[in-house]
């Protein structure tokens, strides 16, 4: 995959090692940039370097401890204040990030009604706003946008009018006004075509945030994410890329909703996901095929595919592939996707799959191979370990 | 997904971006400064000076103005940071003899504290001197409009060229700014401003044409800025300058579209050699400078006889 742009996308409910896969791709061969198509600052993606520097990316790209350049497109929900902080725990590579002026912005008071309103928790919320930020948008024409931050009239306007319709919170407008024009004065901000630039100039990798299975509209109503997590933001940005799906040899669900094949009684200890506030426990299961099948399917497909974790197998003896579920008596071994944009289908699904278990399971002797019939797609990025050098790179076919 | 593991503290953030510039050339600014610093007052300046001498016998004089007020965000601060490489550029590809180069910056004389900030014309670090005491006004007019003319009327009253008394070749000025000048070149401005009396108002159109006898003058409108792209404001620039107003799209580019403009005017390269150049020295900036230059004319600033280098390789080196 030489000269080609990559897209990174997580075929399960996310967590599946994007950013080991979107560091090790940086590491391969000399890449523009990593693009950001999706999510915010709610994202966590894991990098770990061979000298054993580990930094866990939300709104930087995983490439960045390579010096490959972030640039996050208008299909971001760019919050400035945890932006600072991540910048800050990487030693502030500004001269590495650029920022779509149409990006939407995630203020204090969307996180307020987000934390505030607990309905919403169960809607696979982190409690950082990202849904309050879509929503907002959705019925509110002058949403606070990155580029407002350089025009300290506009943005103080448009930002009071988010706290007029959501409710205050802890800051007061003045300094949030402050640190967002602050947060202006340090980070680029472009135009859409600065992508089309990037583009130009060589491969770059797309790094998708969250899962297909979480995706808006393909996930299981209401347990999703605001967040177009297939290739189609990569679609609408790059006329031409590779599609590459990263699995895990397990599969894994930060957060409440359907998990078919959910196992606690498994010995995988997760290094970097553990508990939290807003999400619960980090649960893991038995590779889920049906579930990865039905996200291969709804985002078209892929050209290839990355596993991860294949180390862990050998020191999970009891971790199995379910290549079938079992429901009200009857064999299901494809969920079929619906018809477009229909939440009320999304959710039966979902029903259905909390009544479903397991119909059978077993144990491969090749997991890369077994998960590459099972998906029908070759693999080209082994991944046995956090840092780039256990990855194993095969050719695209 | 899920991390929250970052601090979402808004006065944490401030601080921290502002932290984050802490190596800022903008000190003077920055430190809460609010009038123009001494050096760079017009008040009272006669001449800012481009002089040939033996170290630099063959000077060319190049100034940037930038707009500093609010609507250019953070553009002033992204021109600081690129700006000190602008000497390097020109002069490791030769694209200039001796280049000379003065900073300064434009804000609106209606209602600003710093409406017009000029350094001298410098051949080594020391215009970076220049830079860091630049203050960031960030107010403005949000007329759409900065007192550009004031810079044009000091440009073209209060700067000598040896380059042009000894050799009949202009300077370059590049004005890099997102709003429109003026009408008028308003007499107690002038006075208030830089100390002239004018014995009436002069307008826009007038004063550009006596500078452009002095510097071939480029404005360059960065699509990151405020009004960036605004049509209004292009229409206006380019029925003053024609095709020497140049829309930047990447900012990271000002310092190569800078050069590559002066290249092209010295007949040291064509476009495309110069985009090469551009990429035999590690710059990415050649999309986004092929594009602003794309429509430029080539038409050299040599008014006599072409100019031949006799002295051996330029002087000039970045301290």
């Amino acid at each position: 995959m030489s000269g080609e742009h990559v897209a990174v996308v997580d075929l399960g409910y996310g967590d599946a090692g994007k950013g080991t896969v979107v560091d090790a791709l940086c590491a391969e061969r000399e890449i523009s940039a990593v693009i950001r198509f999706n999510g915010g600052a709610q994202a966590a993606h894991n990098v770990i370097t061979e000298d054993g520097r580990h930094h866990t990316f939300a709104q930087f790209g995983s490439g960045t401890l390579r010096g490959v350049p972030t640039h996050l497109t208008r299909f971001c929900v760019v919050d400035p204040l945890a932006l600072a902080a991540e910048a800050k725990a990487l030693g502030n590579p500004f001269h590495l990030l650029t920022v779509d002026g149409d990006a939407l912005l995630a203020t204090p008071w969307h996180r307020a009604a987000n934390q505030r309103n607990r309905a919403t928790r169960r809607h696979g919320t982190c409690g950082m706003g990202i849904g309050e930020t879509m929503a907002y948008a959705l019925r509110a024409p002058d949403a606070p946008r990155i580029a407002d931050t350089l025009r300290p009239g506009r943005l103080r306007r448009r930002l009071a009018a988010v706290r007029d319709a959501l409710g205050d919170c802890e800051f007061p407008l003045d300094d949030v006004v402050d640190a967002f024009t602050a947060f202006a004065r340090t980070v680029r901000i472009v135009h859409d075509d600065h992508t089309d630039r990037l583009l130009a100039e060589g491969p770059c990798v797309f790094e998708g945030a969250q899962g297909v299975l979480l995706d808006e509209w393909h996930g299981w109503h209401p347990h999703t994410t605001w967040s177009t997590t297939t290739f189609d933001n990569v679609a609408a940005l790059c006329p031409a890329f590779r599609r590459l799906g990263v699995v895990r040899t397990y599969t894994t669900r930060h957060g409440p909703g359907p998990f078919v094949t959910e196992a606690p009684e498994l010995d995988l200890p997760e290094a970097h996901n553990g508990r939290d506030a807003w999400q619960g426990a980090f649960r893991t299961g038995h590779f889920d095929a049906v579930a990865h099948r039905y996200a291969m399917e709804v985002t078209g497909g892929v050209d290839a595919l990355a596993v991860t974790h294949l180390d862990v197998p050998d020191r999970c003896p009891d971790l199995r592939i379910c290549p079938s579920y079992r429901v009200d008596g009857e064999s299901w071994d494809r969920i079929v996707p619906g018809p477009p944009r229909d939440l009320d289908y999304q959710e039966r699904i979902g029903r259905r799959l909390l009544r479903a278990r397991p119909e059978s399971l077993y144990r491969p002797d090749d997991w890369a191979a077994e998960i590459s019939d099972l998906l029908n797609a070759p693999v080209v990025l082994e991944s046995h370990g956090p840092t780039t050098r256990d990855k194993r790179h095969r050719a695209f076919t | 997904m899920g991390s929250g593991r970052w601090s979402t503290d808004v006065y944490t953030a401030a601080a921290d971006y502002r932290a984050a510039r802490g190596q800022s050339a903008f000190a003077y600014s920055d430190g809460g400064a609010r009038t123009v610093h001494p050096d760079l007052d017009p008040q009272g300046v006669f001449m800012r000076e481009s002089r040939d001498s033996d170290e630099h016998p063959f000077s060319t004089p190049i100034a940037v103005l930038f707009d500093v007020t609010g609507s250019m965000g953070n553009v002033p601060r992204v021109l600081q940071t690129k700006l000190p490489q602008l000497l390097g550029l020109l002069t490791r590809k030769n694209y200039a003899i001796d280049p000379q180069l003065m900073f300064g910056a434009i804000g609106d004389a209606t209602c600003d504290r710093a409406p017009l900030q000029i350094g001298q014309f410098e051949s080594d670090n020391r215009m970076d001197d220049d830079l860091a005491n630049i203050v960031l006004e960030g107010g403005g007019g949000g007329q759409k409009r900065e007192s550009y003319e004031l810079a044009l009327y000091f440009m073209a009253r209060h700067t000598i060229l040896d380059s042009m008394i000894n050799r009949g070749r202009r300077g370059y000025l590049f004005i890099i700014g997102d709003e429109m000048p003026y009408p008028w070149v308003k007499p107690g401005e002038v006075k208030a401003v830089i100390g002239d009396e004018l014995p009436r108002k002069i307008a826009t159109e007038d004063i550009l044409h006596e500078l452009q006898r002095k510097f071939d003058v480029y404005y360059i409108l960065p699509t990151a800025a405020g009004w960036g792209g605004d049509k209004e404001v292009l229409a206006r620039w380019k029925s003053l300058l024609g095709q020497n107003v140049l829309e930047l799209d990447d900012l990271d580019a000002v310092c190569e579209t800078i050069a590559l403009t002066v290249g092209l005017g010295e007949d040291a390269i064509d476009l495309d050699e110069g985009i090469a150049d551009l990429s035999d020295v590690g710059s990415v900036a050649g999309g986004s400078v092929g594009r602003a230059l794309a429509r430029l004319p080539r038409n050299p600033v040599v008014r006599d006889a072409p100019f031949e280098i006799t002295a051996g390789p330029s002087g000039n080196q970045r301290l």
